[in-house]
């Protein structure tokens, strides 16, 4: 009897999975097509105010799509010398700071999530402390350090200081990546003759990439976008970054908006176009099927 | 000590000095230019917490938090859920939902200010175009508006960072898990509850944690959305602390740098509660 | 036990060490080897700020050998910055800024007859000199200005059956509510007095109703003129209803000029930034300006504005800021920057430089009786922020005139 009712509510079941995942087949990617346009529309707002006049931004009352068509804005922005060197400042900080925070953050998350050790709280109690002073109320402080390191103006200031400011988020998730791996896994790896820090890089590493590509992502983005201690910490116009550099579209009496908007589009892409490179790594980990 | 030096060193050596600038600061008497006129003992932290706007703010600041983190995450999940399936067209929706994360914070609160712009805002001129409102909303300056407002933003902008970090977590939790429950008879939302919800715990403590952190100290979207507003009726503790040094008739660094070192206290307060609340503790949910 | 006694020992490493950077070199800069001077200005535009200071830079360098390093800040960080470099003992020594006194007060500047060439000192606008005097010291050095008119738009005036502008504020009303009653969306007059600038449309009306923010030494911030002015402003708002929505919480470059600019008020306070940007962006604008519609029956009266450019006390730095001074305030130097920046000269020879722009007539007429806000008293730049920060408020629908000027009145005596 329990049998019949299971196969039949197999079966009942099977019959409205396929009925679901005939639907499926459609709705998810309309769905998808609502995820997009929900996240995209304000941005859309932005593409049609760089391809209209400055003036045309501000109308009263506005219109969605531009009155007039009009690339100038785009043509002035990428054929600006100081742009390319914003451009340049960012990518250069945004890199470093990134490669730092991973290189740094590894060892780190993966000896708090093994080795229980006095102070581990403490440890982990600092990192995230770090996290909670603003940016706002560190700028002084920052500025007198590193001039008296003799850094002030420089990449190296500003890239130590993207670097330090995002440990904690990366030193986090990995923790939680690490711990999460089964201690048979290294035991085995260790059997097989595996030093620590093999273990690491051939066993560990790939089990914990999404949390490696979401630290990825986190770090650059935040130095991309870091404005203050940027503002305090360069003074040079040739290092300014984006961030700083796009401000100055806008003054108190000059507004360029559609150069603003251009501007800030084209400073989207490079982030989107990491991301594009590393998110299908965001699946993986204990999924991937390598661990038995 | 290899493992954890060079961490230790960049937190330490970057962050600390600033942090004991800034409490020096708070306890120091300063001139409106920036000067330092001398010691101040503790008058700048009673000034503060004795200003009659700091009950507003400090209400405001609860509320922006709360409300955005709490929404956030409740989106968050349901986004992560779907961005984990399978189906056509999944990488565009997920370059897209990168989109609001990667713009700079100062220029998606400049594009939303001019998008809830009375005059020239193009919310007002569809939801007028639509019949659904007859007169233009003061969105950011009507004082009924201005908070929701900023708070819509402030999802806005903080759903891709907090999707990520559970689709991340999500892609940790094995698929044999979910066979073995499909097999035994869940609903599908039975299984979220009983299964992925508490495997998801340590993902979501992060999520609020770090949230309620980064959302606390936001200072672009409440600046420039409430940029046109006079007084203090909007500001949350951040926004506050920076009018305190340069906007407000003290212009008073000392006392900016006592509302600094309140935010942060208060923050670890918080952070602290929330965490004793859900009975942290360490390595029980690990091997 | 090993490892946390080695981890304490490195934790402990990195404290001393940023403690010993802490007091080393806390002596910081107020000392130079004369060899470079830094100069911070404001970026007043993208285009034309950096590219002059740029070229001045060279000339400089060639001519006195002295590296000038520059630093182009915009005008909203600019106090930020300008605080974290004070606060560090490392001021600038050229620092370009819309308020002095406080500085001077501090005792950070050089004043003129240390650093200002006489002959410059007697080319500059006697208005501006006064206004950049403190305690009987010249701290404040114009490095250009800019004066308020009123604009107009010509094709709803004349669509409203209005011949001229208005002279008196009754007349202001009747055509604000005529403009308004033309309906679509336009507005008689576009009243910007949120955080922004609040206090210079605040100063243009005030002074046009016989009021003065000070009165031979006292200040006269709730005088009875003053109080029917804000008065007035909120009546235009609250009673007259012939402003834009919300004056308290629209600030001018994207509230109340960008109304005027789509042709959609009647009027607005305007300068020639404004001028230019109805050129380049919105020639399609039919405008005159004329000077402002008096309250009290008295000549209209133009409210201007300087912005300086001050020196700051260090060892070793006069001569290469003396250099600094000689060089900027040369007709070719300062005149060509004003010119493209769209403002007025500061200097009595720069008028004359600038008689002939036809554009600029309307304010350069008006520049030597020009009234200028209290720049001279370091209470001045307090009393500013929190007329910037909270006159907002006053002219709402709760607003309360009086009651605001009065606690402006008391901080303002309270400080003495």
């Amino acid at each position: 009897m329990s049998t019949l009712t299971a196969r039949n509510s197999a079966l009942l079941k099977g019959r409205r999975r396929t009925g679901w995942k005939a639907a499926r087949r459609w709705v998810m990617p309309l769905g998808g097509l609502g995820v997009i346009l929900f996240f995209l529309w304000p941005y859309l707002v932005m593409l049609f105010d760089a391809l209209r006049p400055s003036g045309e931004v501000l109308a009263t009352p506005p219109t969605f799509f531009p009155k007039t068509w009009t690339t100038d804005a785009f043509a002035q922005v990428v054929t600006d010398p100081a742009f390319h060197n914003w451009l340049r400042s960012s990518l250069v900080v945004a890199v470093a700071a990134t490669i730092i925070v991973i290189v740094v953050a590894i060892p780190a998350a993966y000896f708090t999530a093994r080795f229980s050790f006095r102070g581990r709280m403490v440890f982990l109690g600092l990192v995230v402390v770090t996290q909670m002073f603003a940016p706002t109320s560190l700028v002084v402080g920052l500025y007198r350090e590193f001039y008296d390191l003799g850094l002030i103006n420089t990449y190296a200031a500003l890239i130590l200081t993207d670097a330090a400011f995002n440990i904690a988020f990366a030193l986090w998730i990995l923790r939680g990546f690490f711990s999460a791996i089964p201690k048979d896994i290294e035991e085995a790896a260790a059997l097989d003759g595996c030093s620590r820090v093999g273990t690491l890089f051939r066993v560990m590493l790939p089990l914990t990439l999404p949390g490696i590509v979401t630290a990825i992502t986190f770090t650059f983005i935040a130095a991309w976008n870091e404005y203050v201690v940027a503002l305090t910490l360069i003074q040079d116009d040739a290092l300014k970054p984006l961030t700083v550099g796009i401000s100055s579209y806008v003054t108190a009496y000059e507004q360029n908006w559609s150069q603003l908007f251009a501007a800030s589009l084209i400073a989207i892409v490079p982030v989107v176009i990491l991301f594009a490179l590393i998110e299908k790594h965001l699946v993986g980990g204990l999924t991937a099927g390598a661990v038995k | 000590m290899l493992w954890l030096g060079p961490a230790l060193i960049l937190i330490v050596g970057v962050v600390l000095y600033p942090a004991i600038t800034l409490v020096a600061t708070s306890f120091s008497s300063y001139s409106i230019t920036g000067l330092r006129k001398g010691d101040a003992g503790i008058t700048n932290y009673t000034t503060f917490l004795t200003s009659p706007d700091l009950p507003k703010v400090v209400g405001n600041t609860a509320i922006w938090v709360a409300a955005v983190v709490v929404i956030t995450i409740i989106l968050s999940l349901a986004l992560a859920q779907f961005l984990s399936k399978e189906f056509f067209g999944r990488r565009f929706v997920r370059w897209a939902v990168i989109v609001p994360w990667a713009a700079a914070l100062v220029i998606s609160s400049q594009l939303f200010r001019l998008i809830l712009d009375y005059y020239h805002g193009i919310l007002n001129q569809v939801l007028l175009d639509v019949h659904i409102i007859a007169q233009p909303i003061d969105w950011l300056g009507d004082p009924h508006f201005t908070l929701p407002s900023m708070i819509a933003v402030g999802i806005f902008v903080t759903i891709p960072f907090t999707a990520y970090l559970f689709v991340a977590g999500l892609n940790g939790i094995p698929g044999d898990v979910y066979e073995a429950a499909r097999i035994d008879g869940g609903s599908p939302w039975q299984i979220y509850r009983a299964i992925t919800l508490p495997l998801l715990r340590p993902t979501l403590l992060i999520a609020v944690v770090l949230n309620m952190i980064y959302v606390f100290n936001s200072f672009p979207v409440i600046w420039i959305l409430n940029g046109s507003n006079p007084g203090f009726g909007n500001d949350t503790l951040i926004t506050y602390m920076y009018k305190l040094a340069f906007r407000s008739a003290q212009h008073d660094v000392g006392l900016s740098a006592a509302a600094g070192v309140f935010n942060v206290l208060l923050i670890l307060i918080a952070v602290a509660v929330y965490l004793r609340f859900v009975n942290w503790r360490e390595g029980s949910k690990n091997a | 036990m090993k490892k946390s006694l080695r981890w304490g020992a490195i934790v402990a490493a990195a404290t001393v060490t940023t403690l010993a950077l802490a007091a080393c070199g806390s002596s910081g800069g107020s000392s130079t080897d004369g060899k470079s001077i830094k100069v911070v200005i404001a970026e007043y535009s993208k285009d034309h700020t950096k590219k002059f200071w740029d070229e001045f830079a060279k000339t400089y360098e060639k001519q006195t050998g002295v590296e000038l390093k520059l630093q182009v800040i915009s005008w909203n960080d600019i106090d930020q910055q300008t605080s974290t470099m004070v606060q560090n003992n490392n001021a600038p020594d050229i620092l370009n800024l819309n308020a002095y006194a406080s500085y001077a007060a501090d005792g950070l500047l050089y004043d003129s007859s240390e650093v200002l060439p006489a002959a410059t000192k007697a080319d500059i606008i006697p208005a501006f000199v006064k206004s950049g005097t403190y305690k009987g010291k010249f701290y404040g050095f114009p490095d250009l200005s800019s004066a308020r008119a009123l604009f107009y738009n010509t094709d709803l005036f004349s669509k409203a059956g209005i011949a001229a502008a208005p002279t008196t504020w009754d007349e202001f009303v009747a055509d604000a509510k005529k403009v308004e009653a033309l309906g679509d969306g336009n507005v008689g007059y576009a009243l910007p007095l949120g955080p922004e600038e609040a206090q210079a449309e605040f100063a243009i009306w005030l002074f046009n109703n016989g009021g003065e923010f000070k009165d031979d030494g006292k200040w006269t911030l709730n005088s009875a003129a003053n109080v029917k002015t804000l008065e007035f402003l909120r009546d235009l708002n609250v009673k007259d209803k012939v402003t834009q929505n919300n004056p308290g919480s629209t600030n001018r470059t994207d509230g109340a000029f960008s109304l005027f600019e789509q042709g959609k008020a009647g009027m607005v306070v305007g300068f020639s930034p404004l001028q230019q940007a109805l050129a380049d962006d919105h020639p399609d604008v039919k405008y005159a300006i004329a000077p402002m519609p008096s309250g009290d029956g008295a000549e209209p009266q133009t409210y201007g504005v300087t912005d300086y450019l001050m020196a700051f006390k260090k060892d070793g730095n006069k001569d290469a800021v003396k250099a600094f001074y000689k060089l900027y305030y040369q007709a070719d130097q300062i005149n060509k920057w004003i010119k493209s920046e769209g403002f007025l000269p500061v200097t009595t020879s720069g008028l004359k430089e600038f008689a002939d722009d036809p554009d600029l007539k309307v304010y350069l007429d008006t520049l030597p009786n020009i009234h200028l806000t209290p720049t001279d008293d370091p209470e001045w730049d307090k009393v500013k922020l929190t007329i910037q920060q909270n006159i907002g408020l006053a002219v709402g629908e709760n607003g309360d005139p009086k009651k605001f000027l009065d606690d402006l009145q008391a901080q303002a005596e309270a400080n003495k």
